[in-house]
């Protein structure tokens, strides 16, 4: 892991189902790497591709989106929706150098604070392993 | 008083040039008495960048370091600049260059090609420019104060361009989709995986993507009426990105996401997998005009040295 460098790792969790799984984790004391920024989405319908582009662009190491489980979702069908973007947007990673390994996506519902914490876990020791991605920097050439 | 106008290109091909030219005798209604045109390149032999114009038009994005120089130099001397085609909106296909490192391409272009006869082997390198690190639009350079897109744009929209920034107007473009005002009929059946252009014979009369062709239509700006996919070839996206999502690749995946077996999602066997491999080149179909300008610009693994 290069000097100074910690991950960071945005995570756009839905309201119903893994945000509230992180606060299952909060509040029962779970330990889960600091590295992870929590964007609470009513959602995981609501992330479009472009919220995933933006985060790396503005500096995210690592992204992960979490939904209720399938047939859980709150408004239905958003997860389903999400699904389908995200196996698109892990193809389009793959092309664009950044590589779809700094991205994950799950189904965590609101009472599995331990399945949160252990995802978080395993997506930080990745990203950290992978390193800085480093977009900041080449942004600024001309 | 006589109003000046020029025109340039930097990192095009002169097509957009062409497409003015293809106004023929029409020009003449733009440059009568009171205006005249000043400097560009295909049409009048000057050398220097004139050091007042009202209006330049430029054609061609940012891929050299005489293209960020001769920029600046125009956008100092004009007092509206317009940017003429989708190279200098978005960077254009040129862009697509960002995928690779510029030594790549240069011995790609110089010494690799099958067409290419280079004895030394060598890319030239002599008086010429440096390559930038990567393709930029030109709003990456310099303050635009207008951009036609379209790749060439019009010869009515180049026009209508330069009399609005003539008569101190606002250029408007138009705000819906190419699929808006594509002839072809949608009938919301779900599509499995993407064809290449060439698989098969599409239905005259059906959208394109609902065939499941890689059409681009529902992430472009409207304005062509449809052109490509009226004669039964997949928008390629060459107007770029539709308005209110301006990464046309994204804009592009949340359309595709919402085409993919829809109906049958809550079966069980479902798993957009199989549609997310099936899409061939995802780059070259989403970003095919403006990677230059989208939220991931250029390769990300690619070296910072230029
Ligand atoms: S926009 Fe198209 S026609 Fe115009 S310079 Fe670029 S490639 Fe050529
Ligand atoms: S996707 Fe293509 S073919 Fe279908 S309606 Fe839109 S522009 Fe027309
Ligand atoms: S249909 Fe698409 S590719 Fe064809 S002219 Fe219109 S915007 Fe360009
Ligand atoms: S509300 Fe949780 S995925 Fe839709």
């Amino acid at each position: 892991m290069p000097d100074g460098w910690y991950p960071k790792i945005v995570a756009f969790c839905c309201n119903w189902c893994s945000y509230g799984g992180a606060d299952t984790a909060g509040v029962s004391r779970m330990q889960y790497p600091p590295s992870v920024r929590i964007i609470r989405v009513m959602c995981s319908g609501r992330v479009e591709p472009a919220f995933v582009l933006k985060a790396f662009r503005e500096g995210a190491d690592g992204v992960f989106v979490g939904g209720c489980h399938l047939g859980d979702c709150h408004y239905q069908a958003g997860n389903y929706k999400w699904w389908r973007r995200a196996e698109l947007i892990k193809r389009l990673l793959d092309e664009i150098g950044i590589g779809s390994e700094r991205f994950e996506y799950d189904w965590i519902s609101a009472s599995e604070g331990e399945k949160f914490a252990e995802v978080m876990r395993k997506f930080h020791e990745r990203i950290e392993k992978l390193g800085p991605l480093k977009l900041n920097e080449k942004l600024e050439l001309l | 008083m006589t109003k000046k106008v020029m025109t340039i290109w930097l990192g095009g091909c002169s097509g957009c040039h062409i497409s003015l030219l293809d106004l023929h005798e029409r020009l003449l209604s733009v440059f009568s008495d009171d205006v005249e045109l000043v400097y560009s390149p295909p049409l009048l032999d000057f050398k220097e960048i004139p050091e007042h114009v009202d209006v330049a038009l430029i054609e061609g994005g940012i891929r050299n370091e005489d293209n960020v120089e001769e920029a600046e130099e125009v956008r100092e001397a004009a007092d509206v600049v317009i940017a003429v085609g989708t190279c200098a909106c978005f960077g254009g296909i040129p862009g697509l260059g960002n995928l690779f490192e510029n030594e790549e391409l240069l011995e790609r272009a110089y010494v690799s090609t099958p067409t290419t006869v280079n004895e030394e082997g060598e890319p030239p390198s002599e008086d010429l420019p440096e390559l930038t690190w990567r393709v930029h639009p030109l709003s990456d350079v310099i303050d635009v104060d207008i951009m036609v897109p379209g790749c060439p744009p019009s010869p009515d929209d180049i026009l209508e361009a330069v009399r609005c920034a003539l008569e101190g107007e606002e250029f408007e473009l138009p705000r819906k989709s190419v699929c808006d005002e594509c002839p072809r009929e949608k009938k919301g059946k779900v599509i499995r995986s993407i064809k290449r252009p060439f698989e098969g014979e599409p239905d005259p009369e059906r959208c394109l993507l609902e065939q499941g062709y890689p059409c681009l239509g529902p992430a472009t700006r409207a304005g062509c009426g449809g052109r490509c996919p009226e004669v039964g070839v997949p928008c390629a996206g060459c107007r770029g990105p539709a308005e209110g999502a301006p990464d046309q690749g994204a804009g592009m995946i949340s359309a595709l996401a919402s085409a993919y077996r829809v109906e049958e999602e809550e079966e069980p066997g479902f798993d957009p997998v199989e549609l997310a491999e099936s899409v061939p080149d995802p780059v070259g179909w989403f970003y095919r005009f403006t990677l230059a300008s989208a939220l991931i610009p250029f390769r990300a693994d690619r070296g910072e040295e230029p």
